[in-house]
């Protein structure tokens, strides 16, 4: 895919087709694009995926290395999460620090994981209050074909799902190890066309649409994370209806990807 | 009694009667800026503060700020800077300006009056030098916010004429809200406390009177005045002597 | 963590002793600097919070203008000594994040074709921390903005709702956030039930979510009438 500028063209084309109940890509308005997961790709990574939705692709790995507790949690584990949104990824991404746009998906997807409890940081603690276990999750982006958030929420969680814990290159004892994994939060975005809700938006919806949506729920459909995007503003009735869609939909995704 | 609106407030059913400051939505006309209503015909909003937005044929007092042959580059109190064509300083019967010598004709921070002619989709601002305001001499430069020109100058000018006339004073008032004051120096610093007066209770009603008794009564208590975009400037029109 | 034993409710009411859907107090003044084309000063409880605008100005660089329309900047500021253990100056990603979505919170109310071309900034300084100060910023903001007299369709309020020991209150403190199950800050234009900006982190029921956005939204029109008189009384008759 070359260079594309979201003209007032393009954008009038893809109301217009919303307005006739269509997407450019001819999918419902809620459905999914092709999804792919592959794990475990990385063999140096204590864990990996990556996610294929349409287009977008993104790898995410997740390292254990340990650490200091921070002073308030001497006894847990710590996470850190980060993006990295490489210019072999998009015409519009730039080399150089971390921009508002990285850092935003590094913690949305960040908070997910942490409102679940998805890791559970007492058993990283090493030695309380001098060395635990600090998982990294890194966010590699590939290829940037629009929701980013997702593909990104469902490599990290599909990449924690059977990480080894690294005992014996740090001279640990515990042997051969795997981490717990105690909850699988998913995330669901959508964007607002025209009224329309539209699930999954592609590069060209994301572009056209004023407002967006990321709700990130549990398997037992309490939700751990909001993000909501853009210079739009959206109504309560939509922010509610999102929130129903998103809970649906993760559960879907979780039975289809996240399931053994 | 004046009405203060802020963003948003409902101010007509009527679309036709829709004017500046005011923005329309669903059949209706709402106020876009902070500010005070003036209802005739058409309903405004003038907003208490604002930046200066250019309109073609307004006649401003710009600053020279930088020399790019064959323009001068004008600042003219807004966000967007202006220019002037060198041909402009010049009649047909000179020579053309030789390049380099730009400035000895108007120079960085000289003053200048000028209207606006042009101003195209790229937000680039023409002027044309006025060249019968040459107010030369030693004066004061005042700005203030160009919202409150309209009630500086008055219903009809009336309230500009009573200051000029009180103060003894030459006044020039430009639509970017740039005034010139020229006139003995007492008579000047009442003129300039006068018009922060005006510029800071430019919402109230029955400004001309008091101002008319401040001038009267306070003509010679001069107290130390302070308007947060208000500046005093010193200066001399010095590059109209050139000419 | 939250120690063993300590209730944030007792009685009903929480431990400053305000009810569930209970502002914290609020004061606003507008037109606080001097320099700045717009300002406000709000505090929300122990929150103090100032906003300064700038412009619409020239732009630069000069490539980053739109030609259609003014830019909008918002830079979300902590003081180092705004928290208990000092805060390194400078930006982090937390502040990058609350910067993003304040920005865009205000972004739809701005009418920015009027000034093509311009920048306006919007500077956020927390000068004391405790909780809520994100929305304490948009709030502040908002006002600053139409302070500036910068052309706008309305004022955008904004507001926190938050889970503590089970129970979904408004706007918490430091304390019940430290402590809480879940934390989710709103902001709206308050007149037309637009919502332009939310959050959430931690955990909560869609029951409960339905719950809180509902309470803020109220809470919000509350805001938005304190900035409202804040302005329309900043120059009412001497």
């Amino acid at each position: 895919m070359g260079l594309e500028i979201m003209d007032d063209v393009r954008r009038d084309y893809i109301y217009d087709l919303v307005r006739g109940g269509r997407r450019e890509d001819g999918r419902a308005f809620l459905d999914y694009r092709e999804i792919k997961v592959e794990r475990d790709i990385i063999k140096r990574a204590e864990g990996s995926a990556r996610v294929k939705m349409g287009n977008t692709e993104v790898l995410v790995g997740v390292k254990l290395e340990p650490g200091e507790p921070f002073p308030d949690s001497p006894d847990k584990g710590v996470i850190i999460t980060n993006a990295e949104l490489v210019p072999l990824a998009s015409p519009e991404f730039e080399p150089g620090p971390p921009n508002e746009d990285s850092v935003q998906l590094a913690r949305v997807v960040d908070r997910g994981i942490r409102g679940s409890e998805a890791i559970d940081l007492d058993k990283l603690c090493i030695e309380e209050g001098e060395k635990v276990w600090i998982v990294f999750i890194d966010i590699h982006v590939l290829d940037n074909d629009g929701n980013l958030v997702d593909a990104a929420a469902l490599g990290a969680i599909a990449s924690l799902l059977n990480v080894r814990i690294p005992n014996e290159r740090y001279g640990l004892d515990g042997g051969e190890e795997t981490m717990v994994l105690s909850n699988k939060p998913v995330a669901v975005t959508m964007v607002d066309i025209g009224g329309e809700i539209l699930v999954d938006p592609n590069y060209n919806e994301e572009k056209a649409a004023l407002s967006g949506l990321t709700v990130i729920s549990n398997p037992d459909g309490t939700i751990s994370a909001l993000q909501k995007y853009g210079n739009g503003s959206l109504s309560e009735d939509a922010v509610t209806e999102m929130v129903e869609i998103g809970i649906e939909k993760a559960g879907e995704l979780r039975r289809t990807f996240l399931e053994p | 009694m004046y009405k203060v609106v802020i963003p948003g407030d409902f101010l007509s059913d009527d679309v036709s009667r829709a004017g500046e400051g005011t923005y329309i939505e669903g059949g209706k006309v709402y106020a876009m800026r902070y500010g005070v209503v003036d209802e005739k015909e058409e309903i405004k909003v003038v907003p208490f503060m604002g930046k200066y937005l250019p309109t073609r044929g307004d006649v401003v007092i710009g600053k020279i700020i930088e020399i790019s042959f064959p323009y001068w580059i004008v600042d003219i109190a807004s966000p967007y800077e202006a220019r002037l064509h060198m041909s402009e300083v010049t009649s047909d019967n000179e020579k053309r300006i030789e390049f380099g010598s730009m400035h000895t004709y108007l120079d960085i921070d000289d003053l200048i009056v000028a209207k606006i002619t042009n101003i195209d989709a790229l937000m680039r601002i023409d002027l044309a030098l006025m060249k019968e305001f040459q107010l030369g001499g030693t004066g004061r430069l005042i700005t203030i916010p160009y919202t409150k020109v309209p009630r500086l100058i008055g219903r009809k000018g009336s309230m500009i004429k009573m200051l000029k006339e009180k103060s003894n004073c030459f006044i020039f008032v430009a639509k970017n809200g740039r005034i010139w004051i020229r006139g003995k120096e007492e008579d000047m610093k009442l003129a300039s406390e006068v018009i922060l007066k005006i510029t800071t209770e430019a919402h109230t009603s029955g400004l001309t009177d008091r101002v008319a008794n401040f001038m009267d009564s306070h003509r010679s208590r001069m107290g130390k005045g302070e308007y947060k975009v208000m500046r005093d400037e010193r200066r001399r029109f010095r590059a109209y002597k050139r000419w | 963590m939250k120690e063993e034993g300590l209730e944030l409710i007792k009685g009903g009411k929480r431990l400053d002793g305000r009810s569930f859907d209970e502002l914290r107090q609020i004061r606003i003044e507008v037109g606080v600097l001097k320099r700045a084309d717009g300002s406000c000063y709000f505090e929300l409880g122990d929150n103090k919070v100032i906003a300064a605008v700038y412009g619409p100005r020239e732009m630069h660089p000069r490539h980053a203008q739109d030609a259609k329309m003014a830019v909008l900047k918002y830079r979300y500021n902590m003081a180092p000594f705004s928290v208990d253990e000092r805060k390194r100056p400078g930006p982090d990603r937390r502040s990058v994040e609350i910067s993003k979505v304040s920005r865009e919170a205000l972004e739809p109310v701005i009418i920015k074709e009027y000034y093509p071309k311009t920048e306006i900034d919007v500077y956020v300084e927390i000068l004391q921390s405790d909780a809520g100060t994100r929305t304490a910023g948009i709030n502040a903001a908002s006002v600053a903005l139409a302070d500036a007299g910068i052309p706008m369709k309305d004022l955008v309020s904004s507001v926190a709702v938050g889970k503590i020991d089970g129970e979904i209150v408004l706007d918490l403190n430091a304390v019940e956030d430290n402590y809480g199950e879940a934390d989710m800050p709103v902001a709206m234009i308050a007149r037309r039930n637009a919502i332009t900006a939310i959050q959430m982190d931690g955990c909560m029921t869609r029951s409960e979510f339905e719950k809180g956005l509902k309470m803020a939204m109220n809470a919000c029109q509350k805001i938005y009438e304190l900035q409202r008189t804040a302005l329309i009384e900043r120059y009412s008759e001497m």
